[in-house]
């Protein structure tokens, strides 16, 4: 796929695509997004990491000026968005986490229909309907009714309508939730193939492995509020670097515990239950210090396991919580 | 304009791919046309006759008399006869038996039994079997004369037939003053059953199809819709149209089907369109409102097709307005259909023009305006809601 016009404009001029700023949304006593900021540069992937019901979908229906925001303003490539907008909103391709398409149509008819709302017709229309068809490799089932589709080639589709008019910024929320191994790694694949050609894209996701995978920058958000925002490594820093060890052992876990807390590289230890949780720095060079006290403790160990932090280790900092709960 | 006519077609085209339409919308209503015209629709004649008795000259010379009166004849069994009177599907019996058969052939006296029925036309088709009888009374007098005076039977039958031809004789018309019988004067067997059906199910149809409506925000169809670069007036004028387009396409039809298979006679087609194209305009706004209001697709179906046949049954679309109480005729004009039924009778019955259904129109826009901008303002406030 080549980059529009607008994508190569964007891009030679280093404008942000999108700019949050400030968002807040209430529904009732309920604060459902506050004071929500980013930004996204041309061609680039930002992540949205959260678990559900952090606030993921209703900014960006924000942004996609489906609802209206209390406080805060969005941009899409310099003009100011919001339900009212209609010419911002041509740069933006969204595709929701429901399935957004009309079950009783064929993927041609869908794509057809929803190409004429961009503004597509005739020749035009045909050629990208065509185009995104053999993109999202449903050319061979364009003609059955959608409901016959399996999960996967639903996605494929949804995502298929959202790339049709060659959007500055996809919009992409939670686009793998429901979808087999291989739909999903097929659908992690666009997506790289997507900013690797210039389209700026907003990715939202609670699966860990897909924010590290895809995005150039992770905004971490839960309860409505933006955590941090980095890079995959600027959030691990934020953390101090340190690593997780696991001891699963018999005997006195509350006397080892004691023992282990005075060594110099553990930062924090918790008991459970015949099991240790240790907060170490540089776990690699620690484990062996840490074995022969515990040992040395009383307990016999039966399983000893070193983590490296991860995103999932940041949001249990961050938030105190894993990001499934 | 090309988003709101790109929603609109969408929505027909679902609407066409949907089997359940395609009978609810073409089939069932031509037959409850052809049922409804059958068990109860009045013929253009001047009454039904049913004789029972032996094939005779007299029963062919009545028959001939009758039909020349345009009245409609039948034959019949006694018991069957008798039945017909009981139930009101025939206005008179008339028994010729076998005695009247051979005093009517030896040119003698003979006597006819009539049985009426307590049906409103009954007077009016008594009066037609009088008359018959007394041409047919009149016609053996004067052959009779002619063979007294020594005319041969075959040249005074033929002298009768060159006279009636160059005399005109005095006619009598009967005319019915029952108010149901003038005002059904003239209307063909299915014309009534045709509009009421049209006004039922074009209403029905549009209330039952708020249920796509529905699927399409549940499904994120109309959020992704307003995420594309269009307004939300014209996702609404695009909702509204299609439901319109549906609703006037299904109208237009059984209008033609009618025509074609039942002679049903529409007046001026040029109005009674435009009746249909506003009576349309009510029942999509209706749509908009029933599809916005609820959030379950088969409460709605459930809903719409309760509502349609309550609204239609108020309304002159399952039993003729004429036969209301005042009072009842009173609430039947807070439905549109009473509007519509009013606008297609004039049109139909009396030949009516637009300035004799400009009330009706201009009663059923203000309708359709209303329940329209009421439909949109309940639209947009579903649309927040299923974000």
């Amino acid at each position: 796929m080549t980059q529009t016009a607008e994508q190569q404009k964007h891009t030679s001029t280093g404008q942000d695509v999108l700019v949050v700023d400030g968002l807040v949304r209430r529904f009732g006593d309920l604060t459902a997004v506050a004071d929500v900021s980013f930004r996204i540069a041309p061609g680039e992937t930002y992540g949205l990491l959260g678990p559900n019901g952090a606030g993921k979908t209703t900014t960006i229906s924000m942004i996609a000026g489906l609802l209206e925001a209390d406080e805060g303003s969005v941009t899409v490539v310099g003009q100011p968005m919001g339900p009212t907008k209609v010419a911002p909103k041509r740069h933006l391709g969204l595709v929701p986490q429901d399935l957004a398409i009309y079950p009783d149509l064929s993927a041609r008819e869908n794509l057809t229909f929803f190409g004429r709302l961009q503004g597509l017709s005739g020749g035009g229309l045909r050629a990208r309907v065509a185009e995104v068809l053999e993109l999202t490799g449903l050319t061979d089932r364009a003609k059955g009714p959608t409901k016959e589709f399996s999960g996967g080639m639903k996605r494929r589709l949804n995502i298929g309508i959202g790339l049709l008019h060659q959007p500055t910024l996809l919009i992409l929320d939670e686009p793998t939730v429901g979808v087999d191994p291989q739909s999903r790694n097929a659908i992690l694949e666009s997506v790289e193939n997507l900013s690797g050609e210039g389209m700026a894209v907003l990715y939202t996701t609670h699966y860990m492995e897909e924010a590290e995978r895809l995005c150039d920058r992770i905004g971490i958000i839960d309860s409505g509020t933006l955590q941090a925002e980095g890079t995959r490594d600027e959030l691990i820093r934020l953390i101090g670097g340190v690593d997780n060890i696991q001891l699963t052992a018999a005997g006195d876990t509350e006397a080892a515990a004691e023992a282990l807390r005075a060594l110099p590289p553990v930062a924090r230890v918790d008991a459970d239950r015949g099991r240790l949780q240790l907060t170490v720095h540089d776990a690699p060079t620690a484990v062996a210090q840490i074995v022969t006290t515990a040992t040395a403790s009383g307990l016999q160990l039966s399983d000893v396991q070193i983590s490296r932090p991860n995103l999932e280790s940041v949001f249990l900092h961050l938030t105190g919580k894993a990001l499934r709960d | 304009m090309r988003a709101a006519l790109a929603i609109a077609g969408v929505e027909l085209r679902r609407f066409v791919k949907d089997k359940g339409n395609v009978f609810f919308t073409f089939i069932f209503p031509l037959v409850l046309v052809f049922v409804l015209g059958s068990q109860f629709g009045g013929s253009a004649s001047s009454g039904t006759v049913t004789i029972t008795g032996p094939a005779s000259d007299l029963r062919t010379a009545v028959s001939e008399q009758l039909e020349d009166n345009d009245v409609t004849v039948q034959l019949a069994s006694h018991d069957d006869m008798l039945e017909q009177v009981a139930r009101g599907r025939t206005d008179v019996g008339l028994i010729i038996d076998e005695e009247a058969v051979t005093a009517y052939s030896d040119g003698g006296s003979a006597e006819l039994e009539m049985i009426a029925s307590s049906s409103s036309t009954s007077s009016a088709a008594q009066q037609h079997v009088r008359v018959a009888v007394s041409n047919l009374d009149l016609q053996q007098l004067q052959l009779r004369a002619l063979e007294e005076a020594g005319v041969p039977t075959t040249e005074a039958s033929e002298a009768l037939d060159t006279a009636a031809g160059q005399v005109s004789e005095p006619t009598l018309e009967v005319v019915s003053v029952d108010r149901l019988s003038q005002e059904f004067q003239g209307l063909g067997q299915f014309d009534l059953g045709a509009s009421s059906q049209l006004l039922l199910f074009t209403f029905l149809t549009s209330l039952a199809g708020s249920s796509t409506l529905i699927n399409a925000r549940r499904q994120g169809v109309m959020g992704r819709t307003l995420a594309a670069p269009v307004s939300t007036l014209q996702a609404i004028v695009g909702q509204s149209f299609g439901r319109w387009v549906i609703a006037f396409f299904q109208g237009g039809y059984i209008m033609l089907a009618t025509w074609l298979l039942f002679d049903v006679d529409w007046g001026n087609v040029g109005l009674s369109l435009l009746v249909l194209a506003v009576f349309a305009l009510v029942a999509a706004g209706a749509a908009m409102v029933l599809g916005s209001v609820l959030d379950n697709e088969g409460a709605a179906v459930g809903a719409g097709v309760g509502l349609g046949l309550v609204l239609a049954a108020i309304g002159g679309g399952m039993a003729p307005l004429e036969i209301f109480s005042d009072t009842m005729r009173q609430v039947a004009h807070v439905t549109p259909h009473a509007w519509g039924y009013d606008a297609f009778a004039e049109i139909q019955r009396h030949g009516g023009g637009i300035t004799d259904i400009l009330p009706q129109l201009g009663v059923l826009v203000a309708m359709g305006l209303g329940v329209l901008l009421l439909g949109t303002w309940l639209l947009r406030r579903s649309l927040a809601r299923s974000l």
